[in-house]
């Protein structure tokens, strides 16, 4: 796991997504409190793929790589891979 | 970008432009006043394969493409004045049909969409809720699996259709910890165990496509009943909106430029003063932002068609297209009523009915508000 790309995430969510916070545990889900909703996830996969150079796919768009923040970046790593 | 049609597609429009002036306006001033359905109105569109327009010929369609299905929509919106029965097709075709042709399986395709191409059964959608409207991910309407079978608790509202549908399509979660990846679609019959239908609903316009709630008590579906993969009607919901927004504009522009056309001989004939009313810059101004109107929205909608069809995303131009056509179409109405004077206010010219039809445009499949909040995330706010 890169500790700056999580990092990197972690901020956006926080600035985007959860401002009375100051910060969000990795392991924290993020589709059951709303955090991330069906609006959210747009903003949030837009920012990945500006951010990390990369283009998701309709298959990509699953809990399994949107329901914690450590979802998330694993799913931008795996990218790097493709 | 090239938007010119060919000549078939002209000769389409131009047949369905008479079809519908001829076959789908006698009577609509009673319809409206009665909040009544005109199933003869669908029946006619079937046979004419309008419902069919987009889907493949092996289940009743016409394989038409996107452009020549937007034409074809504007020439329903063009000529014909009942805008419920538009929107009522509009929502079987793209909310019920076009999920089950993209999601649903050979068995599912065969057993609903010949009979939904052809008009011999009515399909509705249910996926706002009481409590969720815009918020998609806050349905409470759940779905569990027992033994073999799954069983549907909420209920639906603001449903089109439902008061005379024979297959619905419905979404609910499945896994509530998965937010709005944890939705997942159904597509079922009428008649199954557990399915009440509520009371019509009145509204204040689109009076002639039938609404009502959906009540699941325990519901019972059959394990066949899944569309899509279970968590994934998000991605169902979405595909069928898409459509759905394109398709809806497109009757907007044809009833548009039907509007500034009445508009345009009513301000050349009308005098006063000694001189036609559009001979006063106040009026023909009115008329002139009702062109430009009519003209941005065309391009906004042909290029949206344009990018669909070459399979690039198109999440902010169908946002822009959506918000500036429903809103121009709601201007269109009040700027007709206004260059009508008096006339415009009475029943009898439809221009009132109009109106009232086209606030719902700024409402159904994602609000203003909503559209603008996707634009602004696209743009990184």
């Amino acid at each position: 796991m890169n500790p700056e790309v999580q990092r990197e995430i972690h901020d956006f969510l926080v600035a985007e997504f959860a401002l009375e916070r100051t910060s969000i545990p990795a392991g924290e889900n993020l589709l059951a409190t709303g955090i991330i909703d069906s609006m959210g996830i747009l903003r949030l996969v837009t920012f990945l793929e500006e951010r990390f150079g990369f283009e998701a796919s309709d298959e990509d768009m699953v809990p399994e790589n949107f329901t914690t923040l450590e979802m998330i970046s694993a799913f931008v790593e795996r990218q790097g891979k493709r | 970008m090239d938007f010119s049609f060919t000549p078939e597609q002209l000769a389409l429009r131009a047949e369905l432009v008479k079809f519908a002036r001829r076959e789908l306006n006698e009577g609509l001033a009673d319809r409206d006043r009665s909040h009544a359905f005109s199933r003869e109105g669908w029946s006619r569109c079937a046979a004419m394969g309008i419902l069919g327009l987009p889907f493949p010929k092996e289940y009743g369609g016409s394989d038409a493409d996107v452009l020549t299905t937007l034409l074809a929509m504007e020439a329903l919106g063009y000529g014909c004045r009942d805008s419920g029965l538009i929107f009522a097709m509009n929502a079987q075709m793209w909310a019920v049909q076009t999920p089950i042709w993209n999601f649903g399986t050979d068995e599912q395709k065969r057993r609903y969409l010949p009979r939904l191409c052809a008009g011999q059964s009515i399909g509705a959608h249910g996926m706002s809720e009481p409590d969720s409207g815009s918020d998609s991910s806050a349905l409470a309407t759940t779905a569990t699996r027992r033994g073999d079978r799954w069983i549907l608790k909420g209920t639906k509202t603001f449903v089109t259709n439902a008061p005379i549908a024979d297959v619905f399509v419905v979404f609910a979660t499945t896994d509530r910890s998965r937010g709005f990846m944890g939705l997942t679609g159904f597509v079922f019959e009428k008649g199954v165990k557990g399915l009440r239908i509520g009371n019509p609903i009145e509204k204040m316009g689109l009076r002639t496509s039938p609404m009502a709630e959906l009540i699941f008590e325990d519901c019972e579906l059959p394990s066949d009943a899944l569309l899509g993969r279970e968590g994934g009607g998000a991605e169902v919901f979405s595909s069928s909106m898409e459509w759905e927004r394109g398709c809806l504009l497109a009757s907007y522009l044809g009833a548009m430029e039907h509007q500034l056309e009445t508009c345009v001989e009513y301000a050349r004939t009308r005098r006063q003063f000694q001189r036609p009313i559009g001979k006063f810059q106040s009026v023909a101004n009115k008329l002139v932002d009702m062109k430009v109107r009519l003209e941005t929205s065309r391009l906004l909608l042909y290029r949206l068609a344009w990018l669909k069809t070459a399979g690039r995303e198109a999440v902010t131009d169908a946002a822009i297209a959506k918000l500036y056509l429903s809103e121009s179409w709601v201007q269109s109405c009040l700027d007709a009523i206004q260059v009508h004077g008096g006339y415009g206010y009475m029943s009898e010219f439809g221009f009132e009915r109009d109106l009232r039809d086209s606030i719902a445009g700024r409402i159904y499949s994602g609000t203003s508000e909503i559209q603008r909040n996707i634009i602004a995330t696209q743009l990184g706010l």
